[in-house]
């Protein structure tokens, strides 16, 4: 067709097809993974190092002159979930807090999505997906970090990139909670250090919480991050060295956690973004 | 949301854009008080008002990237915000913020605004070779966005906003703050795709963009639709066809019989179907810096709003 030779178009066709919502929302995770490409490694460095020393200073280190075991395990092994759990975490609530903030505001990013055929949902879905995909590729890193230095003794560790995923949905949707109400850069800051920072601590990072007086111990149950450690410490040494004998719940409060607060999260930057 | 309401053949009668009683507040501001607009396929609409009239919110909800509050909105045929996908597809759109990607090159950015429509490929590249040759593009390919000049980037913009074939298109002031040279390239680039049969909604607050490029302008100002005609009639029917323009200072009084006459902070603006006799006037009362000219849309828009656009 010589009409082809013209400008655009727009006499060839008919109506174009709409984009199915598989290719809408593998766009926004493409658009994301292009934009970042260069920086998904230089980003992983404090993502993995970070967790990674600490196992090193507090794990190995301090656990040198730690004689007793926690939960059956010796210290470093014992560490070792909360340290995948908290990679995570970190990653995918960062992900979905500083860079989504600056994407919103900075860039006006979703506005020129907003004009594609994207609807906000497709935008913030996709978006949880690529912070759940970083979730994967980092804590994938640390897994085999770990098993490495001989911290893991599970074979069921092949599955922590799955419950990286699934941790980092939790997350993301939590980070969304909080973007979808800040109005300043600044203000995530609270949200770390008197939020994430405490749960990570408080939920077995460092140390078994069911030796933890009540209620601080219940309190510590009610918390996903509870549930996130316990899921990776079955995966990386067994439900024999599970906190608490209720453990199998874990697993599901873990997804049920990332369901709740994936709609939730989405939801609000919906929103948020729709004027 | 992504089911398709009804077959959407562009038949040459339905308009593109139909908008009844439309409102949209934000909080105690209704910045869109009641607009009816139709837009006929093929023909180039131009919303012009100033600042703050409201033109983005209604391009947002012509877009189905904004909800209102109150009315009816049909583009092809379907409501814009109930069937987000099905218009949006169909939809090209050139924003006042373009939103590009700074750190990513030229055709970078255009790749992932395709996969947004699934695009990709060999049909991709052709188009995208194609728009950029229609922009005048060609050889930036490789240029990171940041770098580019205001006017390569709006000409990107519209690339972008062009990447689906649009059968409709929505600039929201394309042409603010370029060179006069840029504005020309950019109107000669809207008068071919409007000769292809696009259809346009263009908003403005230069006069002289509608006047140039429109079917129909609309004047909005305020959330409301204070004159909708085409550009000659807007002037035929609120204004005599000349108009002197003189310090307001000079004497108004004496000024000839049958002219209107108005005044604008310090400027003075007589008048007169018969532009012989605001020469003689002008030429007897009025000193220092004058000028006769035909009547614009800009004395029309100050007679309707008594204000200048750019206030
Ligand atoms: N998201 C928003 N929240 C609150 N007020 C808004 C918002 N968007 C626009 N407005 C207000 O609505 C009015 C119309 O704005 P806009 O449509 O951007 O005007 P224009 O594009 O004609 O300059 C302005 O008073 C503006 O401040
Ligand atoms: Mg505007």
């Amino acid at each position: 067709m010589s009409e082809r030779e013209r400008g655009p178009d727009v006499a060839s066709a008919g109506p174009p097809r709409a984009p199915s919502l598989a290719t809408r929302l593998f766009s926004v995770w493409m658009r994301h993974a292009r934009v970042y490409s260069d920086s998904l490694l230089a980003n992983a460095t404090p993502a993995v190092l970070e967790p990674l020393f600490l196992l090193l200073a507090v794990g190995f280190g301090v656990g040198r002159y730690i004689e007793a075991e926690f939960n059956g395990l010796p210290y470093q092994e014992f560490m070792a979930a909360g340290i995948l759990g908290m990679t995570a975490l970190y990653t995918a609530a960062f992900e979905a807090t500083h860079a989504t903030f600056v994407r919103l505001r900075y860039q006006r990013a979703y506005s020129s999505m907003l004009n594609s055929p994207l609807t906000p949902r497709d935008i913030f879905v996709g978006e949880l997906l690529w912070c759940a995909t970083k979730g994967l590729f980092y804590t994938t890193i640390v897994a085999v970090v770990l098993t490495v230095a001989g911290a893991v003794s599970s074979p069921w560790i092949l599955l922590a990139p799955v419950a990286g995923f699934v941790t980092s949905i939790a997350f993301g949707g939590l980070g969304f909670l909080v973007t979808s109400v800040v109005s300043n850069i600044n203000q995530f800051q609270f949200f770390f250090t008197a939020g994430l920072t405490p749960m990570v601590f408080f939920s077995g990072l460092m140390f078994p919480v069911q030796e933890l007086a009540s209620p601080l111990r219940e309190i510590a149950y009610a918390t996903p991050m509870f549930h996130v450690i316990e899921t990776f410490r079955m995966l990386t040494s067994g439900a024999s060295h599970a906190s608490v004998e209720w453990v199998w719940v874990c697993p599901f409060v873990m997804v049920a956690s990332a369901l709740f607060f994936g709609a939730w999260g989405v939801r609000r930057m919906e929103t948020r973004v729709v004027g | 949301m992504s089911s398709t309401p009804r077959s959407s053949d562009p038949s040459a009668s339905e308009p593109v854009v139909e908008l009844h009683g439309v409102v949209k507040r934000f909080g105690d501001l209704t910045a869109v008080a009641g607009v009816d607009i139709t837009i006929e396929r093929g023909t180039c609409y131009a919303l012009l008002g100033p600042n703050g009239a409201g033109k983005s919110t209604l391009s947002r909800i012509i877009g189905g990237v904004s909800p209102r509050d109150e009315g009816d909105v049909a583009v092809f045929g379907m409501d814009p915000w109930e069937h987000q996908v099905a218009v949006k597809t169909r939809l090209g759109v050139v924003p006042q913020e373009d939103g590009l990607d700074e750190e990513l090159d030229v055709l970078r950015n255009l790749h992932v605004y395709g996969l947004f429509f699934g695009l990709r490929g060999d049909v991709f590249r052709e188009r995208a070779a194609r728009l950029l040759e229609f922009m005048e593009l060609t050889g930036r390919e490789k240029t990171r966005v940041v770098t580019l000049s205001g006017g390569m980037r709006r000409r990107l913009s519209i690339a972008r906003g062009l990447l689906n074939n649009p059968e409709f298109l929505i600039l929201d002031e394309p042409t603010t703050g370029l060179d006069p040279q840029v504005r020309h390239v950019i109107w000669a680039a809207l008068r071919k795709l409007r000769s292809e049969g696009i259809t346009i909604l263009l908003t403005t607050h230069y006069m002289e963009e509608a006047a140039q490029l429109a079917d129909t302008v609309g004047i909005l100002h305020g959330g409301k639709m204070v004159a909708e005609d085409t550009p000659d009639a807007l002037i035929r029917q609120n204004l005599p066809a000349h108009v002197v323009e003189t310090h307001a200072d000079e004497a108004a009084n004496d000024s000839p019989p049958g002219a209107l006459v108005e005044r604008h902070g310090d400027r003075l603006f007589v008048f007169h179907d018969d532009q012989q006799r605001l020469l003689d006037w002008a030429a007897q009362h009025a000193s220092g810096s004058t000028l006769t000219r035909p009547a614009s849309l800009e004395d029309v828009f100050l007679k309707l709003t008594g204000r200048a656009l750019d206030e």
